[in-house]
This record gives C-alpha cells, structure tokens and sequence, in this order.
C-alpha cells in the first residue's frame, strides 16, 4: 500500500465528512484524487493538520478525518496530547507513515526508534490501530464514522513506489476556506 | 476573583477582566483556547468560570485549532503570552492570514513597563512589530476605559472585515506586578 493506494481507500469510504490534508504530498493526492468541497487542503502550516481537525471535530460534533504524515505529525506531536485531553472528540487521524520528508526529496524521517502509536495511545486516545493494507483502512474507517465516540489513530504503514504525484494545490486559499467551510456548515445544520 | 484582602486597585482590576470576559460573550465571541499567562490569569479565570476556557499546551496548537473553529462559522478567541507569539508566527503567517480565518487574539505584553524581567525585553519589543507584519490590526486595552467599545473595535475587525485582531494587555492591566 502506497501513499495514492491509502488515499484513494479513505475517499472511497469517507463521503462529505470534514475531511484534512496536511501539507506536502497528502494534499496534492487528496485533490488530484477527488477534489470535493468537503476537502480542506492544508498547504502550509506544517504539523496542525490535526490541531485543525480538532478545531472542527469539536465545533461541529462530527467525526472529522485528519489525513496526516508521519513527518507532520513529529513536527508538532503536541496536538496528541490535546486531542488525547478530549475524551468525547470524534476525530479520526490517519497517519500515513512512509518514513519519509517525501515531497521535499525523501529525507528519511528520524523516528525508527520512535512508536508514534504507543505515543498515541500513551496521550490518550482510546483506540489506536496499525494497518497495512487497504482492506484494513476502509473497515476501519467504514466503523468510525458511524459512530465516532473519542479519538481513534490509524497508524497506515506505507512501502513500495508510489504512482506519480499530482501538482500542486492552486487554488485560491481564501476562496478555499470559504468553500470548505459552507460545506461543513451547511451539512452540520442539516444533520442537527 | 478578587479577595476582601485585595486593595481597591486590584478588586479594580479583577472587576475589569469579569467585564472583559462578559464583553467577548455577550458581543459574540467563542470559543476560547489559551495557554497559561500571569498578566491574563484574571481574565483566564472570568472565562473559565463563564463561558468556558481550553487550555491548550502549546499556542501554535491553540491557533490551529481555532482556524478550525472558524472554518465551523465560530468566532474564537485565542489568548496567550506574547513568548507565545514567537510560537505561532507560521500559524499565522501560512494558516490564518493566506486562508482568511479571521480571529482575535489576545496577547499579554511581558517585557513592556511595567514588567522589568531581563527575558522578555526583546519580545517586548518585538510583539508589535511582528503583529504589523503579519497584517494582524492591533489595539492596547485601556482597562479603566469602555471596555465595550474596545471589544466593538475587535469585532469589526474580526467579524465585518474578516481579519485578525489582537488585544494587546499591559503587564499591569488587571493588577499583575513583577
């Protein structure tokens, strides 16, 4: 399972959830894959893929998925501790885990000694899985956003090459946020 | 919370954080992140027992969330010691001004009179300069004046404009001392 294959699995099961991207590659996958309005590409900011997430999971009490890295994810891991912290917040974080800066030339990420699912589970989310297969991912995910009761972390362990990478996000950030946020907006009061 | 042993300044003082925290309610402003700060602990402590307060660990983590908060049609507030400015630059530079997500921040200015401590004079210094170029309009609060109208002030900024905003809180504003 490659980064494209994982992709292309939470999209086939996510529907119009609120639904993050961190910046680099994830971004430009989750567009090049399905651009919908419910997708909010974040471009910059590295490491608050799921700060955001939990900004929007709480507001909206609706499960939210975080799609993120792994090198993201170590660039800010405060934010475990804070999702950790809210034990009713419906957020699903998917880290993608390559063991690579992949978008900025592959440097290897230093954490072959680190278990960043141990990590979550130690700052507090209730349930944290390890897959590596897309059958996996999309089981999962099918089950969480029924009912998403507390944070849950998919560690998504990726190998093999990926397919080529689609360019960069272009649009238009204002008018980004806008739509992404009407979409969230108006699907959350309707649901309510 | 004032006390029967505070003098009359800081019983003052705490009266103008209770007013503060009603103003942010009452002119639609929520929810509130904040790390931890002596200057604001008076107004963090009004909020807390009002509205509510979420205390989170780290302030570029605190602005990440309320871009979420906004994006859900909130209007949050994020409080925090100007040190804590130095942390969120990127946030605010790639994540709240490019995408548009407008909030208020409200930052405790360590390093400016009357704080004298030697480990806060350069971002002091810095904390409004650094606003300026991050394009984020700023005002100082004049904590015996209408505190109303200040908070107004914020949310047309905030709310009519669609940009951010930061309250700037003197060391002394609810009756902090060195």
């Amino acid at each position: 399972m490659n980064k494209t294959e994982a992709i292309r699995a939470i999209l086939e099961v996510s529907t119009d959830e609120p639904t993050v991207f961190t910046t680099g590659y994830a971004s430009r996958i989750g567009c090049g894959l399905a651009d919908r309005p419910n997708h909010f590409y974040m471009i910059g900011s590295m490491g608050l893929a799921s700060s955001i997430g939990i900004g929007i999971a709480q507001q909206t009490g609706r499960p939210t998925i975080v799609v993120d890295g792994d090198g993201s994810l170590l660039m800010n891991p405060v934010a475990l501790v804070a999702a950790g912290e809210l034990d009713s917040l419906p957020l699903v974080h998917l880290v993608l885990d390559d063991g690579l800066y992949a978008s900025t030339g592959g440097q290897v990420v230093p954490s072959r000694q680190a278990d960043i699912a141990a990590l979550a589970r130690a700052c507090g989310y209730q349930r944290v899985h390890e897959v590596d297969n897309v059958e996996a991912i999309r089981a999962l995910l099918t089950e969480e956003l029924v009912s998403c009761p507390s944070p849950v972390f998919v560690r998504c362990l990726l190998y093999g090459p990926d397919e080529p990478i689609p360019g960069r996000v272009e649009f238009d950030l204002d008018a980004h946020a806008v739509r992404f946020g009407e979409s969230i907006r108006e699907r959350t009061s309707s649901a309510s | 919370m004032s006390t029967t042993a505070d003098t009359p300044r800081t019983a003052t003082a705490a009266d103008a954080a209770d007013r503060l925290a009603d103003e942010f309610v009452s002119q639609g402003f929520g929810p509130f992140y904040s790390t931890p700060c002596g200057i604001l602990s008076r107004l963090l402590n009004a909020l807390e027992s009002g509205p509510g307060l979420l205390t989170v660990p780290r302030e570029d983590n605190a602005v990440g969330m309320a871009a979420g908060a906004v994006l859900a049609g909130r209007n949050p507030v994020v409080l925090m010691q100007n040190s804590g400015l130095g942390q969120s630059i990127n946030a605010i530079a790639s994540l709240v001004t490019p995408y548009r997500l407008a909030m208020l921040f409200v930052i405790s200015l360590r390093g400016v009179h009357p704080d004298p401590t030697q480990e806060n004079q350069l971002m002091g210094r810095l904390t409004g300069p650094m606003l300026d170029g991050l394009e984020v309009a700023t005002a100082t609060l004049d904590s015996s004046g209408d505190l109303g109208a200040q908070v107004s002030w914020a949310a047309s900024v905030v709310r009519q404009r669609r940009r951010p905003a930061a309250l700037l809180i003197p060391p002394d504003a609810f009756g902090w001392r060195p």
